[in-house]
């Protein structure tokens, strides 16, 4: 929407009250992660003063706490080996799949796309228990490839769904072009289209980088002591020996969140056209 | 996953054929005494109450200092420990390789665990002090499910009333109020809102909410369920009679404080240690912390009886509840379990768990006089436990569990009166039970 | 689904169908396998690590309960479980409070999210910083945000409390906990709505509404006439996304209050939780989770009805 029509000091007042809503409402949001970072950095009797403490000298005896326990950063490349894998494995496996359902009018092409969307809306839980009885089978119960498998069933329908937007709105000129010189599919594809599709990768390995890093459930049902991912190591913060363990819990808290935050700065951009394109076009 | 089918990961069975194959039988139970030495033993609990304190800090790296075998502890909040459990026992897992399980699940884990008599015989051969008859009787008796010994006590609870004994002394009090009225008249004469209330319980919907419950059910006569017939007790006078008292003192009297609906183990100790409020019904050994002058402000003031009996104090009965430490079925080193196990639970080292919040099952620890002297509530404890109900061990008493806590829930709330909360709760039972194909429809 | 008319519509499917069968036609077998090769391993991956356990899943819905120390029971008992369900209080509970849940929570993301994507899409210097941080809560693993929000709203030492002079224990209370679980989700959704929205207005073209200020529309009819229908499309889809995830919250429930205070924060995913990893009664955690898939299928079949309804016309 344009700027509204007005005076110099109208477009002034109405831009300064702009400001103040949107700093009211990020303040609003980011508060619970600054009381809680707060926390993380107060000693046990910090934590417990009464009224709460604003000013206070920190202190990181809870985060060296936290990083000195082996377990966390057993948990910590646990959770990057998995969601790694689980980005990798979607990408791979459905880039392709969109780029074949944007170009070209096969036969069943709609119904097979519509199956994917309705599998991608379907509850997880429904799959929880049943999926970890299929990986026992396979003997791969508490293994991290079992995690990464069940993120990916997550993540395609999605990979698929906004990079078929994407590809659809790349001009076909230029694949045409090149099957006509003769490149053949595969090597048009590999070659010409894909480069010209990285922002929307990109925006597809972020929203699926969210989903793995950030899964709960799954992981704490398919994961055992070796290799948990970080939410499940959380959750054993919870309740500590000697009353809650304030310091652990919103150290690691905190920790675990540091990446996907960095994430999301360097990525905004990236998100929004990925969460629209699929919009428009499915 | 059939029953008996013992799913052993891949790696397993190849080991298995391997030996089989050079000439030896391997029990999938019983371990060749020269075992190899691993370089871990994975310990599994569950996270709450703080008297596993000793096994995490002192026995565990004892053990590594004798053995050069660490022990990783993996304590997890109680539904996920469970969970944990029967997913791995389920699938004969071998990652486990000491379980800490508790009385109420003895009846489905009893079969993946190896049988403890001949634990036992193990132990005493290596270590005859280790005196088997100073366990008690009750101990070993949850620690038996269908005629097998399952696992060795480590720690035996019971519900006793804890209180501080110079503010029941300044409201007139001579002693601990030992029936249900007695104790009502005292909540309402000690109550100080807001600092500090009369009564503190185990309130959130959750784990803990039985045991809040239990002392007074049992206090009042009242029973559970007959699992062999499928008869239901939970909602008879008795135990309306008890859920109503408790509900009372919450909605109606509001002695408690109003956070308790959010209190679960860890918070009930917290609360005493910041003098939140004056009597309790809780687990014999959280009176260790709560009146540790180190960690409370509140240390030294608390002292223990039995809790209130219905009209008289010799009615007085309360819940019994427990861990135990066992070897499971497919344990890759079985021989180091053992080792640790005898460890956590010789004399010497349980009586020092004593001192950092454990309740041994001792007979010898109980009653040692210095402790008695130092915590309090030993004595006590011995003696509610003589008379205690253990935790039902029948495999369906986790979901019945689950609805009695909302109930319980539900008239803690006010939501409902006792009689409506428990009608719910029997006629849920019904259903369960006869899902679970016992008894009468 | 092919949609034959209508490029107008920006949920027709772009195609030149014509030059497409041209194309095609003109390549050799291997060329016409591309499609497969590029198609199969995706449903490969879907029917095997998804489909199985559905089906599976649809199998454990019939069979009864093993509460000793088998993991399932192969006894079939046809359609008790789903009889049980439906006559189980709880469970019929726990449908009226995920439907209340997802309709309150979708329709303040709905709401919020709209008025934010509408100032961050004013241009003004540093919004870029806004909209990055705006989009934090949405990146942070669920249960770590209630986590945070379950130590602010802790009675005696939680900034809530302080902020507004009160003791409410806010967890402990039925209505309180499902006041503290809706703002949770809210705010931690907020911003996945905002973002859609954002990229929708972003992508809107400006003459309409230059047209109308001409002549003369004020600002209020140009948003209601102009700017929102436009944004229809956005707007259908962030709802839908959102219904759909709503409706399966787990984890901030689950952090908060396990499902209590009373069940009163009882969804039916907490419950199938409950009926499958505490209870283990593993058909039962099936056939309640099939009665939500069953309510989600019925859901977005209704909304792209009426989506395809409202184009036609």
């Amino acid at each position: 929407m344009a700027a509204v029509v007005g005076s110099r000091q109208m477009r002034r007042l109405q831009a300064g009250l702009v400001y103040a809503a949107l700093i009211a409402l990020t303040a609003i949001f980011l508060f619970p992660l600054l009381w809680v970072l707060g926390l993380s950095l107060k000693t046990r009797l910090q934590v417990f003063a009464d009224p709460p403490l604003f000013i206070w000298w920190p202190t990181f005896e809870n985060y060296l706490d936290v990083l000195s326990r082996s377990d966390f950063l057993l948990a910590f490349v646990n959770t990057l080996v998995v969601s790694g894998g689980a980005v990798t494995l979607s990408l791979c496996v459905g880039v392709p799949a969109a780029y074949a359902f944007a170009r070209f009018p096969f036969a069943g092409r709609s119904l097979l796309f519509f199956a994917l969307l309705v599998m991608r809306m379907l509850p997880p839980i429904a799959v929880l228990v049943p999926m970890y009885v299929l990986f026992s089978k396979l003997g791969l119960a508490t293994t991290r490839l079992s995690v990464v498998l069940a993120y990916a069933t997550f993540a395609l329908p999605l990979v698929v769904w906004i990079m078929r937007g994407f590809f659809e709105d790349l001009p076909k000129e230029i694949e045409e072009s090149a099957w006509i010189d003769g490149a053949g599919r595969y090597r048009a594809f590999a070659l010409i289209v894909l480069p010209l599709a990285r922002p929307g990768m990109v925006a597809a390995a972020i929203l699926c980088l969210q989903l793995a890093w950030n899964d709960f459930l799954f992981a704490a049902v398919l994961t055992n002591n070796a290799t948990q991912t970080l939410p499940v190591k959380m959750m054993s913060f919870s309740a500590g020996d000697s009353g809650v363990d304030w310091g652990g819990l919103t150290a690691s808290g905190m920790l675990v969140i540091l990446p996907m935050i960095i994430f999301a700065f360097m990525a905004q951009r990236h998100l929004a056209s990925g969460l629209s394109s699929g919009a428009v076009k499915g | 996953m059939q029953k008996g089918e013992n799913a052993m990961p891949m790696l397993n069975r190849r080991r298995l054929l391997l030996t089989v194959a050079a000439g030896g039988i391997m029990a999938a139970a019983r371990a060749v005494p020269a075992q190899n030495k691993p370089d871990k033993l994975v310990y599994i609990g569950d996270n709450q109450g703080g008297w596993k304190r000793t096994l995490t800090e002192e026995v565990g790296p004892a053990f590594e200092k004798e053995t050069g075998i660490k022990v990783e502890f993996t304590l997890m909040p109680p539904d996920a420990w469970q969970a944990r459990m029967k997913a791995e026992f389920g699938s004969g897992s071998s990652g486990i390789d000491v379980a800490q399980w508790s009385v109420g699940m003895a009846g489905w884990i009893s079969p993946h665990m190896l049988d403890h008599q001949e634990v036992l015989k193990t132990i005493e051969a290596r270590d005859p002090s280790f005196e088997w008859s100073d366990f008690l009787t009750g101990a070993k008796l949850a620690a038996t499910y269908d005629g097998k010994l399952s696992g060795i006590p480590y720690r035996t609870t019971t519900g006793i009333l804890v209180y501080q004994k110079a503010l029941l002394n300044k409201a007139g009090l001579a002693q601990a109020p030992g029936t249900f009225a007695e104790f009502e008249k005292a909540a309402l004469a000690l109550n100080a809102p807001p600092d500090r209330y009369a009564v503190g319980l185990m309130g959130k919907q959750g784990a803990a909410l039985y045991s809040t419950f239990a002392s007074w059910l049992y206090s009042a006569g009242g029973r559970l369920v007959d699992f062999k017939t499928g008869e239901i007790f939970i909602n008879d006078d008795k135990g309306v009679t008890a859920l109503q008292f408790i509900a009372d003192l919450v909605v109606k009297d509001k002695v408690t404080p109003p956070e308790v609906t959010t209190w679960e183990f860890d918070e009930i100790i917290a609360g005493g240690q910041r003098d939140r409020y004056v009597m309790a019904q809780t687990f014999a050994p959280y009176m260790t912390l709560i009146n540790d002058p180190t960690l409370s402000k509140t240390g030294g003031n608390w002292s223990a009886d039995l809790v209130p009996g219905y009209t008289d104090k010799s009615q007085s009965r309360s819940w019994v509840d427990g861990h135990f430490l066992a070897v499971p079925k497919y344990a890759k080193n079985v021989d180091w379990s053992i080792e640790f196990i005898r460890m956590a639970c010789s004399k010497k080292w349980q009586l020092r768990s004593m001192e950092r919040g454990n309740a041994p099952p001792r007979g010898s620890a109980l009653n040692d006089p210095t402790m008695a002297e130092k915590l309090g509530w030993p004595p006590t404890a011995a003696r509610s436990i003589e008379t205690g109900v253990p935790t039902p061990a029948h495999p369906v008493w986790t979901t019945l569990e689950l609805t009695l806590r909302t109930g319980v829930s539900e008239a803690l709330q006010g939501q409902k009166t006792a009689k409506e909360a428990l009608d719910a709760v029997a006629a849920d039972w019904q259903r369960t039970l006869r899902r679970a194909g016992i008894g009468r429809a | 689904m092919d949609a034959s008319g209508g490029d107008a519509t920006p949920l027709a499917l772009v195609g030149h169908r014509s030059a497409d069968r041209r194309a095609w036609a003109f390549r050799g077998v291997f060329e016409r396998a591309f499609i497969a090769v590029a198609v199969l391993p995706t449903f490969a991956v879907m029917l095997c690590i998804f489909g199985i356990p559905l089906l599976f899943s649809l199998y454990l819905s019939f069979t009864g309960w093993a509460p000793g120390e088998a993991l399932f029971s192969e006894r079939f008992v046809g359609l008790a479980n789903y009889q049980d369900l439906l006559t189980n209080p709880v469970f019929i509970g726990s449908l009226g409070i995920t439907f209340c849940y997802t309709v309150a929570t979708v329709a303040a993301q709905m709401a919020l999210g709209l008025v934010i994507a509408l100032l961050l899409n004013i241009d003004l210097p540093y919004m870029r910083f806004l909209r990055a941080a705006l989009v934090i809560p949405m990146m942070i693993t669920p249960i770590v945000g209630a986590l945070c929000w379950k130590l602010l709203l802790e009675p005696s030492l939680g900034f809530v409390n302080y902020l507004i002079g009160q003791k409410i224990v806010w967890l402990g209370q039925p209505g309180t906990a499902m006041v503290a679980v809706w703002v949770v989700g809210i705010w931690q959704n907020t911003p996945y709505v905002a973002l859609i929205l954002l990229a929708g207005l972003r992508s809107l073209p400006s003459e309409p509404q230059e047209a109308a200020a001409i002549d003369g529309a004020g600002w209020r009819q140009s948003f209601w006439h102009i700017t929102l229908p436009l944004l229809r499309p956005y707007l259908l889809v962030a709802l839908l996304l959102r219904v759909i995830f709503e409706f399966r919250a787990f984890d901030n429930i689950y952090a908060l209050t396990g499902g209590g205070p009373a069940n009163a924060t009882m969804v039916m995913s907490m419950f199938t939780y409950l009926a499958s990893f505490v209870q283990f009664d593993f058909g039962l955690g099936a056939a309640a989770s099939w009665i939500m898939l069953l309510i989600s299928l019925v859901t977005c079949l209704f909304f792209i009805v009426t989506i395809r309804r409202r184009e036609a016309v």
